[in-house]
């Protein structure tokens, strides 16, 4: 089964991409934090990684550019509350970005998209 | 001999008598003849003075008893000519007893010299210096013994003390009426900062009349760009009956420049003269040697032009343009840079323009210079003071965006977590109460709450809607720019209003660009800018009106060409209020608006290098201009 591991600091938010992306058919796992994000990644070996970019400690960015930096061939989509993000280079190096929205529909259809083309 | 000496005492007497009562040089000159003629019992007399006004020093007849009426206004001598003149150069007196016969002798057919046989002529020397001669006629035969020569002479000497006082105190008042004319002239001009009302009352001081009057005045200024001397100001009468009537008009005002020129309502009147018309009209090319103006210019020095119809600098057709006898033209150089010229003439009394004038025109264009340069100085001091103020408005606005977006982008991420999970988890409560309507006992129960958990989830959309465009206003515009046909555009987005149009029956004008107007711009932004200006004024116009898309000729802004278009609605404009903070952030007079839209679209035309202006007519509507660059900047990035 495809794995996505969710990483976010708002416990809410959390739950809500875990139930929705349960519900598509997805396992998925949960970071709060970079911390804990890449402790997930070496013991559930994600498929597919979400990430927020504002959090407590490493940001988002950071995360994403040691990610790469490692050679984690692991695609990772960029979900943001808001896509000034879009504007800084540094997120080039994901596949995707996403605006966070109530309607997960934009995320559930680019996470497809990404894991098909990977 | 005691007879002569009383005689001699009584002239003196009179003379001193004189020297008391005026300073008037003609009653003095009078007073004098009336002596000479009853004590030395002689036909005729007559005062020469010597003028050095002009260049070449001459004698004038000024005053004359025993001669023809009216005599003394024409007769002029060199020093040296006639016997007036030996006397004059030589300072020394001359009695003969037979004038006719001497070969010094010159006949003025006007004073019927001819008649007398003898005359006695007396230098009037003051400190050595000749300044007239005093003559006495005889018609017979006469000759004149020691002692009368005495008194004479003596006579000479004393009315030649008064005569110079006279005059010294003639040439004060001149001096008087002079500084008093600049003094008052530069006091109306401090008190004002236009320029052409400066000029105006500089003008106005020049040909009002009183010290150095003249008839007319015209103002040239240098264009350096195109390298004419433009016409730009002409002051004076357009015809002998107009000056006739302004002049007597003015000797009520005279004396009183200041109060007159300060109270003087209708100084607009000049700049519909014809000889104000006629002034700009002409325009001189500052080409060497061909126009005296030019000269004037290019060699920064005052022409005084007699006979401008045989003159080699004066074109025959500005002569009859003029069509004055003679004229006086000086420069402008406040500094090192001809400002302009200045021309004066007597067109309609013809006096002649003498030294004294043009020292007076001198002193005077000196301020007219000061008053340009000053002016000159004082526009671009209002002009960068001005650029500076839209600039800081400028910084303002931007400033107020940059915060706004910080402020926004904070708010935003910390409003819209929380936004998700509430409108993410109402979605899924929505869906699993569906899932249960399946179940018939429990739809009536659960319609309620299906339709509640609807109101939250579009409430949260609208919510997100305005996060995601106060968002968008904080983050710089990325443009995607491709060539759009802007005819197509427009047809487009008022198709998207067509139901709206026929609804409130809008009646919609279109003048678009006749040719195929191709433009680099980012569609889907121009489209919303589009949709913005034209929504507003559908909203305008709930009962209908009209609505006017026109494409106006092509405009520069920022030296770059623009297309200018121009929308235009009949809904009555809007308050100055709301004019004012139009382009705000946030301000909005709808009940359900962000408010973001016109500042979005501002920011939009911005990023392409355009400009958005929006201009209230008050009852009418609102007109707006979108102005979009024609090409690209060369240095401009696709990405």
């Amino acid at each position: 089964m495809t794995k996505i591991l969710v990483i976010d600091d708002e416990a809410n938010i959390r739950l809500l991409y875990k139930e929705e992306l349960q519900d598509e058919g997805y396992e998925v796992a949960l970071a709060a934090n970079a911390e804990e994000a890449l402790k997930a990644i070496e013991t559930a070996e994600p498929d597919l990684i979400t990430l927020d970019i504002k959090m407590p400690g490493m940001n988002g960015i950071e995360l994403l550019r040691k990610l790469k930096e490692d050679k984690k061939d692991i695609p990772v989509i960029i979900c943001s509350a808001y896509g000034a993000y879009k504007q800084d280079f540094q997120v080039w190096a994901s596949e995707a970005y996403v605006v966070k929205s109530a309607d997960l529909q934009e995320l559930k259809t680019t996470i497809k998209e990404v894991l098909d083309a990977s | 001999m005691i007879q002569e000496t009383a005689l001699g005492l009584e002239i003196l007497r009179d003379v001193a008598r004189i020297s008391n009562s005026t300073l008037n040089l003609d009653e003095i000159l009078a007073q004098t003849l009336d002596i000479v003629k009853n004590k030395l019992h002689i036909d005729a007399c007559s005062i020469y003075l010597i003028e050095t006004e002009n260049e070449q020093p001459r004698l004038k007849l000024k005053a004359s008893s025993g001669m023809p009426e009216g005599a003394a206004s024409n007769i002029y001598l060199k020093p040296g000519k006639g016997v007036t003149g030996w006397v004059a150069q030589n300072k020394k007196t001359l009695a003969l007893s037979d004038a006719l016969q001497d070969p010094r002798f010159v006949y003025f057919p006007e004073i019927e010299e001819e008649r007398f046989q003898s005359m006695l002529s007396v230098p009037m020397l003051y400190q050595d210096e000749c300044i007239g001669v005093i003559n006495v006629h005889t018609l017979a035969i006469r000759f004149f013994s020691p002692p009368e020569i005495a008194v004479l002479e003596t006579l000479s000497g004393q009315i030649t003390g008064c005569i110079r006082n006279a005059l010294e105190f003639q040439r004060s008042q001149l001096l008087l009426k002079e500084q008093t004319l600049l003094y008052d002239i530069s006091l109306a001009v401090q008190g004002t900062m236009k320029m052409d009302h400066q000029l105006w009352i500089l003008l106005t001081g020049i040909t009002l009349g009183g010290a150095g009057g003249f008839n007319r005045a015209l103002l040239f200024l240098t264009d350096d760009q195109s390298k004419v001397l433009q016409g730009y100001m002409g002051l004076g009468p357009d015809s002998p009956e107009a000056a006739g009537y302004i002049w007597s008009e003015l000797r009520h005002k005279k004396g009183d420049i200041l109060h007159w020129i300060l109270t003087e309502s209708d100084r607009n009147e000049y700049q519909q003269s014809a000889f104000n018309s006629l002034a700009q009209s002409l325009t001189i090319p500052l080409k060497p040697g061909t126009h005296v103006l030019a000269e004037t210019a290019l060699l920064k020095r005052p022409f005084l032009i007699d006979h401008p119809q045989e003159h080699s600098l004066v074109p025959r057709e500005f002569a009859k343009l003029l069509g004055s006898d003679s004229f006086a033209v000086v420069p402008l150089v406040p500094h090192q840079e001809t400002l302009g010229v200045l021309l004066v003439d007597n067109r309609y009394n013809n006096a002649p323009i003498t030294d004294n004038d043009m020292a007076l025109l001198t002193r005077l264009t000196t301020h007219i210079g000061w008053v340009i340069e000053n002016s000159r100085l004082f526009n671009k001091l209002l002009k960068s003071n001005q650029e500076l103020l839209s600039t800081k408005e400028q910084l303002i606005q931007s400033e107020k965006l940059a915060a706004m977006g910080e402020l926004a982008a904070e708010v935003a991420h910390e409003i819209k977590n929380p936004m998700v999970s509430i409108g993410g988890f109402t979605r899924r409560l929505r869906d699993q109460l569906s899932h249960l309507c399946q179940d018939p006992n429990l739809a009536n129960l659960l319609d309620s709450p299906i339709q509640y958990s609807g109101i939250i989830i579009n409430e949260v959309e609208r919510m997100e809607r305005l996060l995601n465009n106060i968002l968008q206003l904080s983050q710089a515009e990325q443009l995607e720019l491709e060539d759009v046909n802007i005819n197509e555009l427009i047809l487009e987005v008022i198709k998207s209003f067509q139901v709206g149009i026929q609804e409130r029956t809008i009646e919609l004008k279109l003048h678009l660009p006749r040719e195929k107007e191709v433009l680099p711009i980012d569609r889907s932004k121009i489209k919303q800018v589009m949709i913005n200006i034209l929504s507003n004024a559908m909203e305008s116009m709930p009962r209908g009106g009209l609505l006017q898309i026109s494409s106006l000729p092509y405009v520069y802004i920022n030296d770059r060409e623009m297309l200018a278009l121009c929308f235009e609605d009949s809904g009555g404009g809007i308050s100055q209020k709301t004019f004012e903070n139009i382009f705000h952030p946030f301000f909005t007079t709808k009940a359900t608006g962000t408010g973001l839209g016109l500042s979005i679209s501002r920011k939009i035309v911005e990023s392409h290098g355009g400009a958005l202006e929006l201009k209230n007519n008050p009852n009418q509507g609102v007109t707006v201009y979108l102005y979009l660059p024609l090409q690209n900047p060369a240095n401009y990035n696709k990405n």
